[in-house]
């Protein structure tokens, strides 16, 4: 390999540290790399895909409660027709959420992404490279941020675009008018990709603060998965401060972002929406400390 | 210009830094020469914000390098050939590297030229060979064409040819002005690219001196005599500097006279003697016994070969 002979000082090499510099610095750094580029199509597809075959769970199971009603399995009970709004209550869903039914998937996927997004720079060194090239380390985190925000937001947008625009034949084959004029379809449609770039936020700070892919990603399942079917079975115990944690776990709360109907004895839309806020900050601010203080 | 006050670096009870004061100036290379684990790498992370000290400041042109407002410009660095991720492209590494501070696409582009990298620029860094990672390094540290230069073991895994560059590249560069700091635990290799060494050992720095001292500290010859009349010569031979000992019967090690000058004083005064063997001491002798003592790691030694034989044969 031969190597040319050493030019001069370069006009070329001239320029400064801004912060659109940082930014543009970790754009080309996410979409350099081969495996984020398959991993975002995937879970364009697979929200899509879950969400269509929810839509046409839920069609069907709401057209066959109108007809016959719920009668629960009890042989000889009488039968009665419902309507759309009774179908819904019962089956305990809402057809105008259903651009974010495959929203599970995306969230696991994009916090996973968002985890592996820093911690993968402690893996292999890179970490050091960008702290050489950005010593006060806290506008490389917040440009990976702003990364994330817009790439989850987008791709949650556009998934649920299209698993809308899938869902209304389906359902309409089932004789359920949906459309995007539909009260609260375009609300899910805006408040999905919020929702989940929160949850890429916190798979960052967790990220940052373990410094390690497999145990970021295992504590952002336990958070976004495990803490909700742990806080429902907490319910069952006596006393009735039980009976109301599970609201207050960041994915319950910050699901609720995404209704617009209130609920009894639950938290309102904004509120949920306010908790799931303090929940990013509870992650996010340990992680900023961490990545200014610690060795790199 | 790299000025470290007192700079220090704890580990739990361990010291990797003890303590150092040194200052690395502009217009020459200056060569950071320890054993492995002296603590040469962590004090260069310290200079480069990496490592917090425990105690100490360091600056690099007037100022902790953290405060900067164009890092890359101030300070170049390679400190360790692998800081790069493994799935991206030498190319795309360095393009993003320059993008923080809004250098240009062409400038990315000739110091890939610069360092040979073109064949390989768009192949993934993480199936660079050592020395291809070493070029990747190099490369990212001129991509700002800082006035401080920081390498840490540049020459690991380079081909002869790639050392030779490196080598005229410090040279260049520090012949234009800029501040050129080099790490290696090889004295050879400092012996042809320094003018000034700083030799740190367990954390503390051992000497810091132009080049030029301590090499004709490390190259002072000895000569070995035997001879049936050892006081005798002794007192001939003693004088005006010359140093004469005397450590097993019938035999003397003389530093300060060349083996004719002994073998003319000798038959003058019709001494016997049956040996006259010059001993060179090499660089690496000289860097050993600097050294020894603050040599973190010993090896097992084989065949009751010294560890100086070992370190002489690289």
């Amino acid at each position: 390999m031969s190597t040319t002979t050493i030019s001069s000082p370069q006009r070329s090499a001239r320029g400064s540290l801004t912060f659109a510099g940082v930014l543009r610095s970790e754009w080309i750094k996410f979409r350099s790399l081969r495996s984020t580029q398959l991993l975002l199509a995937f879970t364009f597809l697979a929200v899509v895909g879950v969400g269509t075959m929810a839509a046409w769970v839920q069609a069907m199971s709401l057209e066959q409660a109108m007809a016959n009603g719920m009668n629960m399995g009890m042989p000889g009970a009488p039968v009665e027709p419902m309507t759309l709004s009774q179908a819904q209550a019962a089956m305990g869903f809402n057809i105008y959420a259903i651009p974010n039914a495959g929203l599970q998937i995306g969230i696991l996927i994009l916090g996973a992404l968002a985890v592996l997004l820093i911690s993968s720079e402690f893996g292999t060194g890179m970490i050091r490279s960008t702290m050489t090239a950005v010593p006060k380390r806290l506008p490389a985190f917040f440009a990976k941020a702003v990364v994330l925000i817009v790439v989850s937001y987008v791709l949650t947008l556009l998934a649920a675009i299209a698993t809308t625009v899938i869902a209304i034949p389906i359902f309409s084959s089932y004789g359920i008018d949906i459309s995007f004029g539909l009260d609260g379809v375009a609300y899910s449609i805006l408040m999905g990709g919020l929702y989940v770039a929160g949850v890429a936020l916190i798979g960052l700070s967790l990220g940052t603060l373990l410094r390690s892919s497999a145990g970021g990603i295992i504590v952002l399942v336990v958070i976004f998965f495990l803490l909700d079917f742990g806080t429902q079975l907490m319910s069952l115990m006596p006393g009735e401060f039980w009976k109301y944690v599970n609201q207050y776990v960041p994915s319950v709360a910050g699901g609720r972002m995404l209704e617009i109907t209130e609920k009894a004895a639950f938290i309102s839309p904004l509120s949920g929406g306010l908790i799931f806020v303090g929940w990013i900050l509870l992650f996010m601010i340990p992680a900023i400390i961490s990545l200014k203080n610690r060795d790199v | 210009m790299i000025e470290a006050v007192n700079l220090a670096k704890h580990y739990g009870a361990k010291t990797a830094v003890g303590g150092v004061t040194f200052t690395v100036q502009p217009g020459m290379v200056t060569g950071f020469l320890g054993p492995n684990g002296a603590g040469k790498s962590t004090t260069m992370r310290m200079i480069m914000g990496l490592d917090k000290p425990t105690r100490g400041t360091v600056t690099v042109n007037g100022k902790p390098y953290v405060q900067h407002r164009d890092p890359l410009h101030q300070v170049g660095a390679l400190l360790d050939a692998k800081a790069v991720h493994t799935s991206r492209s030498a190319y795309n590494h360095l393009l993003a590297m320059a993008a923080t501070h809004n250098i240009s696409t062409k400038r990315v582009n000739e110091v890939i030229d610069m360092t040979g990298l073109a064949a390989v620029a768009k192949k993934k860094a993480g199936g660079f060979s050592l020395g291809m990672g070493q070029r990747l390094g190099i490369a990212s540290a001129l991509l700002g064409d800082p006035q401080t230069l920081i390498l840490d073991e540049p020459v690991n895994g380079l081909d002869p040819e790639g050392v030779l560059w490196v080598r005229n590249l410090a040279k260049h560069l520090a012949s234009q002005g800029k501040t050129v700091f080099l790490s290696s635990h090889l004295m050879s290799e400092m012996a042809q690219t320094a003018d000034h060494l700083i030799v740190i050992g367990r954390g503390q720095i051992i000497a810091d001196a132009p080049i030029a001292q301590i090499l004709s500290g490390a190259q002072q010859a000895k000569v070995r005599v035997r001879t049936s009349e050892v006081t005798r010569l002794s007192q001939l031979l003693g004088n005006n500097g010359v140093k004469v000992e005397c450590n097993e019967n019938e035999t003397l090690e003389v530093s300060g006279l060349d083996a004719r000058q002994i073998a003319a004083i000798a038959m003058e005064n019709n001494v016997l003697v049956y040996e006259l063997t010059p001993l060179t001491t090499s660089l690496e002798d000289a860097y050993f016994n600097l050294t020894k003592d603050a040599v973190e790691y010993h090896s097992q030694e084989f065949n009751n070969e010294p560890v100086a034989a070992a370190v002489k044969g690289l």
